[in-house]
């Protein structure tokens, strides 16, 4: 894993250049200006637009606020998708920066889950984590872990600490070396045709394992033509495991 | 016990072929009962699928609009919906006059990390307004209230369906080995077959007001080990009714 610590360093700090732009038809007292951020592609999206939802809360009457939700040319962003999973699904070929827009009316519910406070992006969170654990190692590193290496976890990527957050995901990317690797690997397909994903699991950590998983969306072209390189997914995959989705570059 | 039994040795876990063959047992004593369990295929694939029911479940939220909006929905309800038979808890409610409902819509999923079923559902006032997390919480039987308020965010939290990709409630599967263990061993030790989806669904169901009625213990057994095509004709059986019973797509 140390060889690996300027690339685990290069995915945790990816950014995306965003600007956020009010929807057209919300109601504001006074003209509200587009608002650029640095995205972190490990993240999400709720986790970190406090400032947009304060920039664009400034110019609107309290009475016309609701949960602010966020979209991208019509589709609905799904906050619980990392940031860079979001990115390459839906805007890979656009010139930066990436355009999102803001809402603060008519949540849709029938595509996107509620998010009004921390601890949901933290439930869903762990509940990722805990999945992944339990494909690679019966669940038993991330069981027998404490609560608060549970909360060093989270609040390393809540606050962006790299070291903070490996120090505790190094345990979840541990395997005795007679075992010569996880139980199965977890991996999670995103589709942009279809509005899911899902779960497959693959034996053992060569690519050849992975291949026949993964050579089924590529030849659809379903996944974004800058991740059609295996060797390159599977890099993403591998560091990226716990975090826990595929999709980082 | 003595080693020639036939059957397997009890586990908590559950294959995928265990899971279908469990449920198009239990779909074929619903179809007996017409009690409203489904099939749902997805995607044209009889291999991959949830069952569906929806109930009306009485509603213990003191203040949502489903009070006083149920009275002019109620014609709605007879069509193809069934009562769930909750009359005792209903008594409990406050200003029971009503008879307050909500609808909620249950699918029993196969989770491939977990190798167990995993509950989901959504829940809606009759008008279609749907149920938020905290009316949800509140609307949990009082019985498995203090569990809820001790851990909520692992109990029941809003998910993705793994395959509509809609937004359901989830019930949290943790727990799940750390009952279904000691009702499979006392059932193996018995040498009775349970269904595994029978016992489990009867355990978490409660909890979210989905009732089991006792005939399904006692008429589902276990899918047979070994006789995968017969086994596998029972459950295209299921599959093929569910399919004329229900309505085609998932929405």
């Amino acid at each position: 894993m140390a060889d690996d610590k300027d690339v685990l360093r290069d995915v945790w700090f990816g950014r995306i250049p965003t600007c956020f732009t009010l929807y057209q038809d919300e109601v504001t007292e006074r003209e509200a200006e587009p608002f650029y951020l640095l995205l972190p592609r490990v993240s999400y999206l709720t986790l970190v637009t406090d400032k947009v939802k304060k920039h664009f809360l400034k110019a609107m009457k309290q009475e016309d606020v609701e949960e602010m939700w966020l979209e991208y040319e019509g589709i609905p962003l799904k906050w619980h998708y990392p940031i860079g999973v979001l990115f390459d699904l839906h805007a890979s070929n656009t010139a930066l920066p990436w355009s999102v827009t803001v809402h603060f009316k008519s949540f849709p519910e029938r595509d996107l889950l509620h998010c009004p406070t921390n601890s949901v992006i933290e439930a869903h969170f762990m509940s990722s984590i805990k999945e992944a654990d339990t494909l690679k190692h019966k669940g038993q590193v991330i069981n027998d872990m404490q609560k608060k290496d549970h909360k060093q976890l989270w609040m390393g990527l809540q606050n962006d600490k790299f070291d903070q957050f490996w120090a505790m995901n190094r345990k979840l990317m541990e395997y005795p070396t007679e075992e010569g690797g996880f139980r199965y690997i977890p991996f999670r397909i995103y589709q942009v045709l279809h509005k899911f994903h899902y779960t497959r699991t693959g034996k053992k950590t060569t690519s050849a394992h992975l291949n026949p998983y993964l050579a089924e969306p590529y030849d659809e072209n379903i996944m974004p033509a800058e991740h059609s390189s295996h060797k390159e997914t599977e890099q993403a995959l591998l560091i990226s495991l716990t975090v826990p989705h595929l999709g980082e570059k | 016990m003595s080693a020639d039994t036939a059957l397997p040795a009890a586990s908590c876990y559950l294959d995928e072929e265990t899971f279908r063959l469990s449920c198009g047992l239990f779909l074929e004593h619903s179809h007996s009962l017409n009690d409203g369990w489904t099939w749902e295929m997805f995607s044209g694939s009889e291999k991959e699928g949830y069952m569906k029911k929806t109930v009306m479940v009485p509603c213990r939220l003191s203040s949502t609009p489903c009070q006083r909006r149920v009275v002019d929905d109620t014609d709605g309800l007879a069509e193809d919906e069934q009562l769930s038979d909750q009359d005792e808890s209903a008594g409990e409610l406050p200003g029971a006059e009503g008879q307050a409902v909500l609808r909620y819509e249950y699918h029993v999923l196969y989770s491939c990390s977990y190798q167990i079923p995993i509950l989901y559902f959504r829940a809606s006032t009759l008008e279609g307004r749907s149920l938020s997390l905290e009316e949800v919480w509140k609307n949990v039987h009082p019985n498995y209230q203090q569990r809820l308020r001790q851990g909520p965010w692992d109990t029941i939290t809003q998910q993705e369906h793994p395959l509509l990709g809609q937004p359901f409630f989830m019930l949290h599967p943790c727990k799940t080995e750390e009952f279904m263990r000691p009702a499979l061993e006392t059932a193996h030790a018995k040498r009775m077959g349970v269904n595994y989806i029978v016992t489990w669904l009867s355990v978490v169901g409660p909890v979210v007001g989905l009732d089991v009625p006792l005939s399904y213990a006692l008429a589902v057994g276990a899918p047979v080990p070994g006789t995968s095509a017969s086994a596998s004709a029972a459950a295209s059986t299921a599959a093929s009714a569910a399919a004329s019973t229900s309505a085609s797509a998932p929405d």
